[in-house]
């Protein structure tokens, strides 16, 4: 399938067409090519049955009253562009993806802004990752019977309770490595049971 | 009578029974959207905005009710035909059967009162 221009005689339609038609590119841009081409394609059938129309309207009068019943795809594409981004998030595990579909929804649900403030971890653990690089004896892991906490410290008597030593950078990697794809993974089947029933 | 109470429930019955007439519609003939909305324009009077249509195919299509598929034109411009799924057959079946029943007992009120 591929998309076709529709074509005007009135010259003033044919901008206002392709002025509507980019927003609807823009309003898809995140999503994968094929959800934001099938969009577009939707959008543009209804565009070219609308003018199709024998009245005595002008054709750009025609296009103008089928731009307003649609509405501006900025606002009438939020949910599905939401919701597409938040399936793209779940299946290409890509932060950057994850990051876009959290800000998209963080207007359906309280379960959105937490998983934000979980997702938020990963980057203080990865944070601690490079302390521990760039200031090796003073970070890391500290514990003993009344504290316990992860990151960096100037306090000497702190520094004696530190667990992990070398093993500090692995076990963050793989914490923040399983802790990543078990929040992927809780978003994806929040995502299905939102369609199963509904939010 | 209270003009904008009875503007407030049209309202709120129509977006009500929205998801049953287009399944309804969809039910008896494979329809694309364009036309959807002029063939329940025709029949029920009821006007859906664009705008409310096509975020409702898609939760009806989210939630396996209808399928989709597009068809070539000779314009060149393919329409997206959309038609109810197996799930979607008994699923109208039985909001069909509720709202006979629905029927029946809004009948019986305003035919006798309460």
């Amino acid at each position: 399938m591929e998309f076709k221009e529709i074509q005007f005689i009135d010259s003033n339609a044919q901008r206002v067409y392709r002025n509507y038609i980019q927003s609807i590119k823009n309003a898809t841009k995140q999503l994968y090519a094929e959800d934001a081409l099938e969009i577009l394609m939707e959008f543009n059938s209804h565009l070219y049955e609308s003018v199709q129309i024998k009245n005595s309207k002008s054709e750009i009068d025609n296009l103008l009253n089928a731009i307003d019943k649609l509405g501006a795809p900025e606002e009438v594409l939020k949910p599905l562009v939401a919701d597409k981004m938040l399936d793209r998030a779940t299946r290409s595990f890509k932060p950057t993806d994850i990051f876009k579909a959290l800000f998209l929804n963080i207007g359906n649900g309280i379960s959105y802004i937490i998983f934000g403030i979980l997702y938020f971890f990963i980057g203080i653990f990865t944070l601690c990752i490079f302390l521990k690089i760039f200031l090796e004896n003073r970070s890391g892991m500290f514990y003993s019977a009344d504290i316990f906490f992860i990151g960096y410290t100037d306090d000497q008597n702190l520094l004696i309770n530190e667990v992990l030593g070398n093993w500090f950078i692995p076990v963050m990697l793989l914490l923040n490595i399983a802790l990543y794809f078990i929040l992927t993974m809780a978003l994806k089947l929040k995502r299905s049971i939102n369609i199963k029933y509904k939010k | 009578m209270n003009k904008e109470f009875v503007v407030k429930w049209k309202s709120q019955v129509k977006k009500g029974t929205l998801s049953f007439i287009v399944l309804n519609t969809i039910g008896k003939n494979e329809l694309y959207g364009y036309e959807l909305i002029e063939i329940i324009k025709e029949t029920t009077k009821i006007e859906i905005a664009e705008g409310t249509l096509y975020p409702l195919l898609n939760r009806l299509k989210k939630e396996e009710l209808v399928s989709s598929k597009w068809v070539n034109q000779e314009s060149g411009i393919p329409r997206k035909y959309y038609l109810l799924t197996k799930e979607g057959v008994t699923t109208l079946e039985e909001m069909t059967d509720y709202w006979k029943g629905l029927e029946l007992s809004i009948k019986k009120i305003t035919n006798h009162g309460i």
